[in-house]
């Protein structure tokens, strides 16, 4: 079977063999500019074949068939994250993300593991402040045993009858515990970026702490998440996504069985999830123009500014992850050609990113000094640069870079079945469509330099920043 | 063109253990080798995507080094610092034009350098990185930059705990022998690399060492054949292959234990492992079957005692293989600095176990099931699939090892993997590092010999 058309905007986004081999700058941005005017009249795109089915209960089932090796992986969105929390019960989603493994009414403790680990595959999951995600990849047949259908019945087991055991819970919060010390309190990225989040998203949803703070992971209760579980775990809160060696009506049959009889929210429940996505919890309320300095083990200073950004799906959204790569993704973008690879650098790294989440979204420069380089003379030269930096770095040839760079990201998203099943879980579950990828192509293929250099001058003039940095010589520093 | 070709057909001979489905179709006849001017070339067919990869084996590494160390990484990693007709601005903005990926990695044994990116750009780009290893300059001001930066990333190692630890036990479980030596070099080298000797080095992978190409994508990239031999000059000219000679280490009466102190940590990493000699490394299949029954994955037995059973650790991993002429076994783990010793005990306990053969057959069938069930995934991606038979190139090994693995894999019994275990993990021959604050000394003096070392004499 065919994997997927795939012709995928080549007018649009590329150039053609050989023109770049040894050009100089001035003929290639011509070449791009030109390039990027043949591209409208292009009708080739990507296209992954998927069937979509809804059961009446609000569960929804994406399939996409590939044939080629006898795997499949599968995918199950929940939407719930760290945003659903409120004071005193931060890290409760992730604490729940820990315990799905951990047994269940029919496959109880250890069971959904070893099921799939001994049968040659793979689980795990991840919790950030949007969405709960878990994942498997199996072969498709393990002896006499099908593999889909066996997990499956795993998962509408955990969604539905989740155990929850005491014992194991005491036990996952050390596991956590561990996890929260070497993500972050060990490391000094890790704690700049936990303090950066809290100080960019101060006063809404986004502002805590995924993992969740020390003292409320002491104190979360079995109860507690449990609450999330039946608040959130829902089928009409669910999407799950099966790619690989699978034949979709098979699959909607026993999912519709196994799932089938799941109970969706109630009404009030429907009501309280709604009232957690009221977009005004979530607009900017930071306090600017200040740095937050921390004290950590950094024998340089590491450094995240950042500015009040949108949110995903916007177009200006999508305009600035334009700009934060034209600026500082790559070695030869704007950023680091000047403080990392330029005369006289100042810095051994720096990055700009444009961090759009479901409902608001944050635009950050980071960096790392070199020793020696003094840290309010780097901001001082940062705060400067940014005002000129829009003129200064955006150009046709630029944008016509990042968009051929945004081509390869695609292309390899959907080189394995996992990559596939995430790539389109997660259009589905933040747009409601799961072939948005076809919108998204077309709006960055339709972004102008003009547009980038808007969007670049409305973003740093209008004087809302935020510093944050870490260095062992902070001795002030917050710890 | 005429392409002299070799078709393997051994290769497939086994597909049909996973033949549903059609996987054989999807892999059989799509292996070629070719000679491009008696370069040797792997060429796997695929046309699924519009991208291609390709890696260049060469048959040297570290091992290279006489004076300067660290400088074969150093000479594949800085080759875009500069040409004589490019700047390095140039080339970094022209080679991400075209979205390609370009890496390098060096072992003691081998080394490799990756490329990456559309099929339609294939050209200008491999055009682009032939000019670099034609040309590479390694200009002055731009090398003085770098060094720089090398010398701040290993001051500020300590920032990653996990990577510093890793560093460590690399070095210390290899003492005494020839890979021992960091293949990044250590601050002390860094002067060692000048313009000169690294356009030797570079010189002496391009001419004398042998290599091989393995490169994945449609058949029209095939078309790359004349820019590899004329523009990058590559042919089968180059016949260096390294062997190592080395006293075989034996095996010490300890554990020995270092800590290794960093400034503040709540937690300390656990490394824990030793060195393998060449006659050591044999049985791979049931090496990693040992290493995947105590580490491998959430359900392997150390995985259930240290976090299931006891919310020690966040996660463990043990891993047990080898190279061409020397392996390595090892454990890899944290904890909270108070709980270093019942972790160390646990483990002991683990392995003790094992090695006593106290192994349930339902574990076994677990870890079994487990390797050999997960056999078609490294098939999912081309680049993934090539690395395996670049490896079985270099190890000496058949492609029809491949094919083998999951029968291998499920023949063995408990007896066996209770011996491997032992031979690999057997507590009193283990190095253990510890990276983590002072204050541990005297937790660990009571669980053996420990030697305290500053993570500074690792740099």
């Amino acid at each position: 079977m065919k994997m997927f058309k795939f012709c995928l905007l080549l007018n649009v986004l590329l150039l053609s063999q050989g023109v770049m081999a040894f050009g100089s700058k001035s003929s290639d941005a011509q070449k791009a500019s030109s390039s990027a005017k043949e591209s409208k009249s292009s009708d080739e795109e990507m296209n992954l074949e998927v069937k979509k089915f809804t059961l009446k209960n609000g569960l929804r089932l994406l399939v996409h068939e590939n044939h080629k090796l006898p795997i499949f992986s599968y995918y199950t969105f929940f939407d719930v994250g760290g945003r659903h929390e409120g004071a005193g019960t931060t890290g409760a989603t992730h604490f729940l993300e820990h315990m799905m493994f951990k047994g269940a009414k029919k496959y109880g403790p250890g069971m959904f593991d070893t099921t799939i680990e001994g049968n040659g595959g793979k689980t795990n999951a991840y919790t950030n402040f949007d969405n709960t995600v878990y994942y498997e990849s199996l072969p498709t047949k393990s002896g006499d045993l099908n593999m889909v259908e066996r997990l499956i019945d795993m998962e509408a087991d955990r969604m539905n009858s989740l155990a929850l055991i005491p014992a194991a819970f005491e036990k996952e919060r050390g596991v956590i515990m561990e996890e929260r010390k070497m993500r972050y309190e060990n490391s000094p990225r890790g704690q700049l970026y936990l303090e950066f989040m809290r100080a960019i998203f101060e006063n809404t949803p986004y502002g805590g702490s995924v993992i969740g703070d020390v003292k409320d992971l002491e104190s979360l209760s079995r109860d507690q998440v449990m609450d999330y579980f039946k608040k959130f775990y829902t089928p009409d809160n669910a999407i799950i996504v099966i790619a690989g060696d699978v034949d979709a009506d098979a699959v909607y049959k026993e999912v519709k069985e196994k799932f089938g009889p799941l109970s969706p929210s109630s009404e009030k429940m429907k009501k309280y999830r709604e009232e957690k996505n009221t977009a005004s919890l979530y607009k900017h309320q930071g306090r600017y123009k200040r740095h937050i300095k921390l004290n950590g083990t950094a024998k340089t200073p590491m450094f995240m500014l950042g500015f009040p950004g949108d949110a995903l799906g916007t177009k200006e959204g999508f305009v600035r992850d334009i700009l934060a790569s034209i600026l500082g993704q790559g070695q030869s973008s704007y950023l680091n050609q000047r403080y990392v690879m330029g005369k006289r650098p100042l810095m051994s790294s720096i990055s700009a990113a444009n961090y759009t989440l479901k409902y608001n979204g944050v635009f950050w420069i980071s960096g790392e000094l070199l020793r020696g380089v003094n840290l309010k003379k780097v901001e001082k030269m940062l705060m400067k640069d940014i005002s000129k930096v829009c003129d200064k770095a955006i150009d046709e040839r630029s944008l016509q870079k990042t968009k051929n760079q945004y081509l390869v990201g695609y292309i390899s998203e959907v080189e394995k079945n996992a990559g596939i099943a995430h790539f389109l879980g997660m259009r589905e579950n933040m747009f409601g469509d799961y072939s948005y990828y076809k919108k998204e192509l077309d709006i960055y293929n339709s972004i102008t330099t003009d547009e980038v250099k808007k969007s670049c001058k409305t973003l740093f003039n209008m004087d809302k920043y935020i510093l944050v940095s870490i260095w062992d010589r902070h001795a002030k520093g917050k710890k | 063109m005429k392409y002299l070709i070799y078709l393997i057909s051994l290769l497939f001979i086994g597909f049909s253990c996973f033949a549903e489905g059609g996987a054989k179709d999807f892999l059989s006849g799509k292996l070629q080798k070719l000679k491009w001017k008696d370069l040797e070339v792997v060429y796997l067919e695929d046309d699924r995507l519009p991208v291609y990869s390709m890696v260049v084996y060469f048959a040297d590494g570290a091992l290279s080094e006489t004076k300067a160390k660290g400088i074969s990484q150093a000479a594949f990693e800085f080759l875009s610092l500069g040409t004589n007709r490019f700047s390095q601005k140039d080339i970094a903005d022209n080679l991400e034009f075209f979205g390609a990926s370009y890496s390098s990695n060096v072992t003691h044994e081998y080394s490799t350098y990756t490329v990456s990116g559309l099929v339609k750009d294939i050209n200008p780009t491999i055009k682009k990185i032939c000019h670099l290893f034609a040309d590479a300059t390694y200009p002055i001001k731009e090398l003085k930059k770098e060094k720089v930066r090398v010398v701040n990333a290993l001051q500020n190692l300590p920032n990653n705990p996990g990577g510093l630890a890793s560093r460590i036990f690399r070095e210390i479980s290899l003492g005494g022998t020839p890979f021992a030596y960091p293949v990044e070099g250590k601050m002390k080298d860094i002067k060692g690399w000048t313009q000169p000797t690294l356009r030797g080095h570079l010189a002496y992978f391009n001419e004398k060492v042998k290599k091989r190409v393995y490169i994945t994508g449609p058949k029209s990239i095939l078309g790359i054949k004349s820019i590899i031999n004329d523009e990058c000059g590559w042919s089968g000219k180059g016949k260096f292959v390294r062997e190592v000679t080395y006293k075989k280490k034996e095996k010490a009466k300890g554990p020995k234990i270092t800590l290794v102190t960093v400034p503040t940590a709540n937690q300390a990493q656990v490394r824990i492992g030793k060195f393998l000699n060449r006659d050591e490394i044999k049985q791979s299949e049931l090496m990693a079957l040992a290493a995947d029954y105590l580490g491998g994955g959430f359900t392997s037995r150390l995985m259930r005692t240290l976090r299931v059973e006891s919310g020690l650790t966040y996660g463990v991993g043990a891993f047990a293989g080898g190279q061409k002429e020397y392996g390595r076994a090892g454990i890899m783990t944290s904890t909270d600095v108070k709980t270093v010793s019942e972790l160390l005990k646990k483990t002991k306990a683990t392995l003790d176990k094992g090695a006593a053969g106290e192994i349930k057959e339902v574990d076994l069938k677990r870890s079994q099931g487990s390797m050999a069930g997960s056999y078609p995934f490294g098939f999912e991606s081309s680049s993934s699939y090539l690395t395996q038979l670049m490896y079985l190139d270099h190890v000496g090994m058949d492609y029809s090892e491949l094919v083998l693995f999951p029968e291998r894999i499920r023949s063995f019994k408990a007896q066996e993997v209770a011996k491997k275990i032992k031979s690999l993990y057997e507590w009193e021959t283990l190095d253990i590092v510890i990276v983590g604050p002072k204050s541990l000394f005297p937790e660990l003096k009571k669980v053996g010999k420990t030697e305290v070392k500053t993570y500074k004499n690792y740099l």
